[in-house]
């Protein structure tokens, strides 16, 4: 079945593509801190946001649209503040025009790490970090476990449809669909027993070997040299 | 549910950032103690089956549907610990993979979705079903596990969002809460009917699941998990407290209105000169696009 909406133009090649997960975590972390730093209304600073964003975006090869329509997930937080604003004045309009830039600029930032980095290669970055051994450990199982679920859900789920017709009672419904979570829970527990023990047959040392090797060339420095000088600039240089 | 960047104050993001990270690091200590290193690839599967127990789509009134979103649920089979660890790893998958929830508010959301379901769902089905893990008395416990599990998320989501001044607690708390009291009805039923389902097929794992000690410190370490933010939400609503990361930023730079303010933004009007920045970001955005392009040759490394 089909998948591939996960880290899926992690693949590239780019000059972002090439840099070592932990700088991208420490680059990409210093400017969205940066821009939950913007002062309200500050214009400027947003423009010039806006413009690295973009830079960011064309230099990564990454189709602007995938962006875009990544940044429609915070529409149910804008519906809201947009209903609040509509009941204050011009002082809510403007809180809210910022709030709705901060948003899609720290959106548009973490689009770009994580779609810019394999996810093997984030999680060893983030574990070099100091990140907790079973937290890393975690989401790699949950990674390589998600696409076995996802057939296993989506084949369950065209088992039911085959064998009724429209829909029950509410309550039958809901028992039909409790039983299959819970058997989804059950297999999943016992595909993971399997699983483990056959790792173990093969030699796992609690550790995920990745593909690209981790090491840091000259472009790793220069990146965050420009970062801290960009944001540096952008908040004390004045037009 | 999940909090964007932007929409909380930086106080309120950098003090749930640093509790979150605590009872993470805490939690990951205790369990290791706990558990051998054979509930890692366990507790990794439940992770993706959260993932992908979501896909199951329940209607629940007039075009909404609800989703098992699993809180209380892995809080009843795996204890609140491991429970616990499990939601984060599933809130930082979610925003990792899918930039569901923000990078700097993953502290809150870890808080809001991963720690405050599962602890008050196991707080609640312990209360409520005592030690038994089968029966009526433990479905009918799940379901009411269930709900809280719903209802204290959104209630603390839009405190936050309020307190920050994003969002005002008369428009986020009835839309937040009322929508959630609906949605909390269909978690409920499922976790209720999937602990019913476990108990008639396979009722030693409701069984394992109770053999999970929890000491006093891990009670007081609830009770201070729970009590600590939200007693300075309390405090920090009505005052105007100074924000810690702007104060270091004005001793470093200057005042606010000193840097990068001259050009303050109309809200309205002057339609043209946007529409103009924007035609030149994009511009810029297809020109590196361009170069990085033709300096390659060649799209994919595959």
């Amino acid at each position: 079945m089909k998948h591939g909406f996960l880290d899926r133009y992690s693949n590239l090649d780019s000059p972002l593509h090439g840099l070592e997960a932990r700088t991208k975590i420490l680059g990409f972390t210093a400017l969205v801190s940066a821009v939950l730093l913007i002062p309200p209304g500050a214009g400027w600073n947003f423009f010039v946001f806006f413009l690295l964003t973009a830079i960011l975006i064309g230099v990564s090869q990454i189709p602007p649209a995938y962006v875009l329509g990544r940044t429609l997930l915070i529409l149910p937080f804008v519906l809201l503040a947009g209903l609040a604003a509509a009941l204050g004045g011009e002082q809510a309009t403007q809180r809210l025009l910022t709030l709705l830039m901060r948003a899609f600029l720290c959106l548009g930032f973490l689009v770009l790490m994580t779609n810019t980095t394999g996810f093997a290669e984030l999680l060893r970055g983030l574990r070099r970090l100091g990140c907790p051994r079973v937290i890393v450990m975690n989401l790699g199982f949950l990674y390589r476990y998600l696409f076995v679920l996802l057939d296993e859900v989506l084949r369950m789920r065209q088992a039911r449809d085959c064998r009724r017709v429209g829909r029950g009672p509410a309550a039958a419904e809901l028992k039909v669909l409790g039983s299959m979570l819970g058997s989804l829970l059950l297999r999943s527990f016992e595909r993971g027993e399997r699983t483990y023990q056959a790792m173990l047959a093969r030699g796992y040392a609690h550790d995920f070997p990745v593909m690209r090797p981790g090491r840091f060339t000259w472009r790793d420095p220069v990146f965050l040299v420009a970062v801290t000088a960009f944001i540096c600039l952008a908040f004390g240089w004045k037009p | 549910m999940h909090i964007p960047d932007g929409f909380l104050a930086n106080r309120i993001a950098v003090l749930l950032n640093v509790v979150s990270a605590g009872s993470v690091f805490f939690a990951a200590r205790r369990h290791s103690y706990d558990a051998a290193a054979r509930a890692i690839p366990l507790m990794g599967v439940l992770s993706a089956f959260v993932f992908a127990a979501q896909l199951l789509n329940f209607p629940v009134f007039g075009g909404t549907s609800g989703h098992l979103v699993g809180g209380a649920l892995l809080g009843i089979l795996l204890g609140p610990i491991a429970g616990f660890l499990c939601m984060a790893t599933v809130v930082i998958a979610q925003a990792l993979f899918m930039q569901d929830g923000g990078l700097v508010a993953l502290g809150a959301n870890i808080f809001n979705i991963g720690a405050v379901p599962v602890f008050s769902g196991y707080a609640v089905h312990r209360l409520l079903a005592r030690e038994r893990k089968t029966g009526m008395r433990a479905v009918t416990a799940g379901f009411a596990a269930g709900w809280i599990s719903m209802m204290l998320p959104a209630v603390s989501c839009s405190l936050q969002l309020s307190i920050s001044n994003a969002i005002p607690l008369a428009v986020g708390l009835p839309a937040m809460a009322g929508y959630h009291a609906i949605i909390g009805i269909a978690e409920g039923g499922l976790t209720a009917a999937v602990i019913s389902f476990l108990a008639r097929v396979r009722p030693e794992l409701l069984k394992e699941g109770a053999s999970v000690r929890i000491g006093i410190a891990d009670w007081a370490g609830a009770l201070l998990l729970v009590a600590v933010p939200f007693g300075i939400f309390v405090l920090g609503a009505g005052s105007d407290l100074p924000d810690p990361l702007e104060t270091v930023l004005e001793a470093v730079l200057g005042p606010a209105g000193e840097r990068g303010t001259a050009t303050v933004m109309p809200a309205s009007g002057r339609l043209l000169e946007y529409m103009g920045l924007a035609v030149f970001i994009i511009g810029v955005m297809a020109a590196a696009w361009l170069a990085v392009r033709l300096g390659r040759g060649h799209g994919h490394r595959q």
